[in-house]
């Protein structure tokens, strides 16, 4: 049987983010799959180098819209370590607030979608809907609903009120009522589970070989997550279960982020009762050591990476960012192979790519391309470790 | 035939119940969906124009017919210009034969219901055609869904109406009508058929479940992608009306059609209210199927329409004729 190719993207109603997926098709049947994802350059590692540390921040929360407290989160925590100074434990505690709210914000995000990637876009309306309670929260609490700057070098921006408190606590009840049923929903509804179960099958070997992070991976059945294993914002006080399921496939990925939620209300919940007393921010100096700093963090697709070089001065030397996407791409790539009895069908792909969670702008890719002799090319980091020390990139 | 019953025959066929009541209807029908399902969802749905965005299909129609035409340069022209006429052409005949006013269609002959059923059949083959006469990947992906989608359902679709014709001894619409005077097909062991008829219906409308040939999230429009303009405004309009059509035939296989009980003089207004009652229920029948489910995968449809639907139909089939 003769084979044809199919793009997809990168303009495509499934795909909010520009992305090409080179399908091999045969029949309905998906043979072969490549990706490039080279098609949005933003600059901002770039940019970052030309702004105060200060500065940054409002920056960085821009490179997502959607996990915005994650990366302020991880830069702030980035920057701090290159200070030697203690951050208040009421800080750790409303930055672990507001990491959970907004997680909870973009699990819910996420379901409406794969539902809509399904055509099931009933379930995607109403988990929309309820997003806004979250929402309306996050804008309480920080007063902006998306790009929220809660997180600042040395605290938070705002305190939580009592009265804030009381109120929130009253939304996560909402959450967790409505979470549970939709759920029960994702659980029981016949035609989710058909078009979910057995799909995107990634087995744990191949999840640990294509280095998936986050819900991608616990839904593989292996046990990590940043949050437990490297502690970074009042988690260690916080008790919470990392959630695993053994399917390996997108109904998995449904599980997982679906039972996360109630983690994220139960470590809300527990976090605001046992609020800390004291101040929430601690003035720090401007230019801060002399030094490198990494910092890990889970945002709610996975993990993130941020590392920083400082010379003492006023802005950094180099500033790096690995977003979780660009870790679950080699995964995605295994879940839309073939493989023995499990077949890909090509509407298996949208929800296969959707149960990544991407957010392909956060993305960084380097591609080679020489115009003159129209070739282009991918290094691997030992390539260009090599060349680098030959102190030239181009052949 | 005399000049003034010549006069009647044109009006019927043009006027009412013919083209333009059909074709008011059938926006009708799209609003009532639209709206219906924009509420089930807990959303407004269309608002802004006339009252309660009553009129917004017709200005999307009117909008449609005002675009920029497009053909691209690849296409088999001809196809691509004769198969929106021709799927318009068919779906408006078949409503012809719906009765509405009176317990006849304005077409009415003897196996006007495997007449019926076989314009269902040629629509299909002509959308088939219109995907294939694009050359566009997508388009043939979406055409061939749709013929595979084909195979499954038209079998459970023409073994529910044997059910209803087998118990009224009759083809004809008009008999199949009259024989519901004291009691709806629903009611008996064709409830099994309705609901054969209803989820076959919905393959046909291409709608959720069965949204296959057009899956918005897989092939972007599937066999419609280079149809624009008044080409594309025709398509839309030939799916309402194939919509009110297929309302309509449910109404008339399985709630008695037009039947009600009458005032002298006022029949036809009557009998076109209570048509257009029951044919809005079988939409929102649709409607709530639509809302309810999330599309199947092509082999999903396949074995739901060979395990599930053949079952049922041949069920009630059996059933009908241990009965009579």
């Amino acid at each position: 049987m003769s084979t044809f190719d199919v793009p997809i993207g990168p303009m495509h109603p499934a795909l909010p983010e520009p992305l090409l997926l080179k399908l091999e098709l045969e029949g309905e049947t998906v043979v072969g799959v490549d990706f490039d994802v080279s098609y949005m350059h933003r600059g901002i590692e770039k940019l970052l180098e030309t702004k105060t540390y200060f500065q940054g921040l409002p920056l960085v929360e821009r490179i997502c819209g959607i996990c915005n407290a994650a990366h302020g989160l991880c830069y702030t925590l980035n920057v701090e370590k290159l200070y030697d100074k203690e951050i208040p434990p009421r800080a750790q505690y409303l930055r672990l607030v507001v990491e959970e709210l907004s997680r909870i914000h973009s699990h819910l995000l996420w379901l409406g979608i794969a539902a809509f990637e399904i055509g099931f876009n009933t379930m995607f309306m109403y988990t929309w809907r309820d997003r806004e309670a979250v929402m309306d929260m996050l804008e309480a609490i920080t007063g902006n609903r998306v790009t929220t700057e809660y997180s600042q070098i040395g605290g938070v921006r705002r305190d939580i009120p009592p009265n804030l408190a009381d109120k929130l606590l009253k939304t996560m009840d909402i959450v967790e009522e409505r979470t549970k049923y939709y759920v029960k929903v994702a659980l029981t509804e016949r035609t989710i589970a058909k078009r979910t179960q057995g799909v995107g099958y990634l087995s744990p070997e191949e999840a640990k070989a294509t280095c998936a992070v986050g819900p991608v991976l616990r839904a593989s059945g292996v046990k990590n997550d940043i949050r437990a294993d490297d502690p970074y914002a009042a988690h260690s006080d916080v008790p919470f279960n990392v959630i695993t399921y053994d399917t390996c496939d997108v109904f998995a990925r449904i599980v997982v982020r679906a039972q996360e939620l109630f983690e994220c209300v139960n470590m809300i919940r527990t976090a605001l009762k046992n609020l800390p007393e004291g101040p929430y921010r601690v003035k720090l100096p401007m230019k801060p050591n002399a030094g490198e700093a990494l910092t890990r963090v889970e945002a709610p697709r996975g993990e993130l990476f941020h590392y920083t070089l400082s010379e003492g001065a006023l802005k950094p030397y180099r500033y790096k960012v690995r977003t979780p996407t660009l870790a679950n791409l080699g995964a995605l790539r295994a879940m839309l192979t073939s493989k023995g009895r499990y077949v890909v069908n090509i509407g298996d792909v949208p929800i296969s790519y959707g149960s990544i969670d991407p957010c392909i702008c956060c993305t960084a890719r380097v591609h080679f391309v020489d115009l003159k002799k129209g070739k282009s090319w991918v290094w691997t980091i030992d390539e260009l470790r090599e060349r680098s020390k030959r102190g030239r990139l181009l052949p | 035939m005399s000049f003034e019953q010549y006069v009647v025959e044109t009006l019927k066929t043009v006027v009412f119940p013919g083209f333009v009541f059909i074709f008011f209807l059938s926006l009708f029908y799209e609003w009532f969906d639209r709206k219906f399902y924009a509420r089930l969802q807990n959303r407004v749905g269309p608002l802004y124009t006339g009252f309660y965005g009553l009129l917004q299909p017709l200005a999307d129609f009117i909008k449609l017919l005002s675009k920029e035409d497009i053909v691209p340069k690849k296409v088999d022209q001809l196809l691509f210009t004769m198969t929106p006429l021709f799927t318009l052409a068919l779906s408006i005949f078949a409503t012809l034969l719906l009765p509405i006013s009176s317990n006849q269609g304005v077409v009415s002959f003897n196996g006007d219901v495997i007449v019926s059923i076989l314009i269902l059949t040629f629509i299909c083959i002509t959308v088939f055609y219109a995907g294939l006469s694009t050359y566009n990947r997508y388009a043939v992906i979406g055409a061939e869904r749709l013929f595979l989608q084909m195979i499954g359902y038209e079998i459970p679709l023409t073994l529910s109406v044997v059910g209803v014709a087998l118990n009224a001894q009759s083809l004809l619409l008009s008999d199949i009508v009259l024989s519901q005077e004291r009691w709806w097909y629903i009611l008996g062991p064709q409830a099994l058929g309705f609901i054969v008829f209803v989820f076959a219906a919905q393959a046909e409308l291409e709608r959720i479940p069965f949204d296959l040939p057009e899956a918005e999230q897989e092939i972007i429009a599937g066999w419609n992608i280079d149809y624009s303009g008044r080409r594309l405004a025709m398509f839309r309009l030939a799916r309402n009306i194939e919509l009110v059509f297929l309302c309509g035939l449910a109404a008339t296989f399985f709630l008695g059609g037009p039947l009600g009980p009458t005032i002298e003089g006022y029949t036809p207004i009557l009998y076109t209210l209570y048509f257009v009652i029951k044919s809005l229920f079988v939409l929102a029948v649709l409607t709530v199927v639509r809302a309810l489910f999330a599309r199947l995968r092509i082999d999903q449809v396949e074995s739901f329409c060979w395990k599930y639907l053949l079952p049922l139909a041949l069920f009630q089939f059996v059933l009908v004729r241990l009965i009579l």
